[in-house]
């Protein structure tokens, strides 16, 4: 959603979830970015004015945690892993391949807001390197053959 | 409770930090992200001596260790010299612009390391002694944002602060002088925003900026101040001196 878009009546649902308490700042903004993809303005300013905190206290916090991010994601994430075990059986190949087929290198939306990649660290499945994950769902051995198939198939279906 | 810093016999009172004893005692230790207004930064790492208590040695930050029981402090140890130099040359690299940290380097014999990449001149070392201040003033108009290699000190999202009174506290708590402060002639710039100065009733020298003043006065209730810092003082003082009639 822009955030032209975005109003109050959006906002002010996630933040009466939380009592008035400067500890919950991070569980509120988790819950933004999972509604709108990302924190809007309006958000993190709504949220300062709940909280009677400032806002550079919440910014900090917002641009600290790579779980959250102040310009929209992607409605499906591509994270694939450059760890160790992946970099060496061709993460590198993977993320090249991904810039072919949907035309975006790491931290980068598509033009229609499907797609968004991001790269992380070792996911725990060397053996199934290159491991790539969208949506919390795991492909394993990836060859880059395989990605217009994956993607195809996750375009236009629901977000988890 | 006496402890010994560098073979000099030191008074201190419990749970106080090694610094301060250091520094009543008129021994030296150099630092960077202390400042007494506002301790327990204790970020760049520049204050680290080394602590002995009963035959252990440990490397300790001066500036947040507090002594519980009585020890050996060493300053100047060869391990301490040896990691000292190393944190210095990571700030330099950090910070090649500063020259406080510079001069720190050249003073401790800080080797060149070549492997240390300076990416860019600015004097910045990321203690965050600057946002802290401006915290504690209730303004918090600037924070840390990002992290790792892109941490920085801005205001949200990097415009001119609508929090920020122009106070410019943290350009005075900086150790290394990295917050541009531009004072013209009816006003001073600071984080991109420009606030009218106003000029001291008696000097004429700009006593503050017009929002901060305004903050200060709210605080203490007060009307709005019409004299500059020093010239409050010296009234102040000659008050007092026709009351005690000195
Ligand atoms: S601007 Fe100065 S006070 Fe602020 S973090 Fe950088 S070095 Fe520290
Ligand atoms: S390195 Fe990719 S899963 Fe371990
Ligand atoms: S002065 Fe002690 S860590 Fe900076």
């Amino acid at each position: 959603m822009p955030e032209q878009n975005i109003t109050y009546e959006d906002i002010t649902p996630l933040l009466l979830k939380y009592p008035k308490d400067q500890r919950h700042a991070l569980a509120i903004m988790q819950d933004m970015q999972r509604h709108f993809n990302y924190i809007p303005r309006k958000g993190l300013e709504a949220l300062a004015d709940y909280l009677g905190c400032h806002i550079s206290g919440l910014y900090s916090m917002a641009t600290f945690y790579k779980s959250l991010s102040l310009k929209p994601k992607g409605r499906h994430i591509i994270k694939v892993c450059d760890g160790t075990a992946c970099h060496i059986r061709g993460a590198v190949n993977l993320v090249s391949g991904i810039e072919r087929v949907l035309g975006i290198s790491a931290d980068e939306v598509t033009g229609d807001g499907e797609f968004s990649l991001e790269l992380v660290n070792c996911l725990g499945s060397c053996a199934l390197a290159p491991v790539m994950v969208v949506d919390d769902e795991y492909y394993g051995k990836v060859t880059t053959d395989r990605l217009p198939e994956i993607f195809d198939a996750l375009r236009g279906e629901a977000r988890p | 409770m006496l402890i010994k810093i560098d073979g000099k016999e030191c008074g201190c009172k419990h749970g106080e930090f090694i610094l301060e004893v250091a520094k009543r005692n008129g021994i030296e230790i150099p630092n960077l992200c202390h400042h007494e207004g506002l301790p327990g930064q204790g970020c760049c790492r520049v204050c680290i001596v080394e602590v002995e208590i009963n035959g252990w040695r440990n490397i300790v930050t001066a500036c947040v260790y507090p002594l519980e029981r009585e020890c050996e402090v060493f300053t100047n140890s060869p391990r301490v010299i040896k990691q000292r130099a190393m944190v210095l040359a990571l700030l330099h690299s950090l910070a090649p612009g500063s020259s406080e940290v510079s001069e720190l380097c050249e003073k401790y014999n800080v080797p060149s390391y070549r492997r240390f990449v300076k990416k860019n001149d600015t004097k910045c070392i990321l203690c965050g002694l600057c946002a802290k201040a401006c915290e504690s003033l209730g303004t918090g108009a600037i924070s840390t944002v990002n992290r790792g290699t892109g941490k920085a000190v801005t205001t949200p999202y990097g415009e001119p602060s609508y929090e920020c009174v122009g106070c410019a506290s943290c350009a005075k708590v900086c150790p290394t002088g990295a917050i541009m402060v531009e004072e013209g002639a009816g006003s001073r710039k600071i984080w991109g925003k420009k606030i009218p100065l106003l000029k001291c009733k008696k000097c004429g020298e700009p006593a503050g900026t017009y929002m901060e003043l305004r903050r200060a006065a709210e605080k203490l209730g007060e009307g709005m101040p019409e004299l500059c810092e020093a010239c409050r003082k010296k009234e102040i003082a000659e008050k007092l001196a026709s009351i005690y009639g000195y």
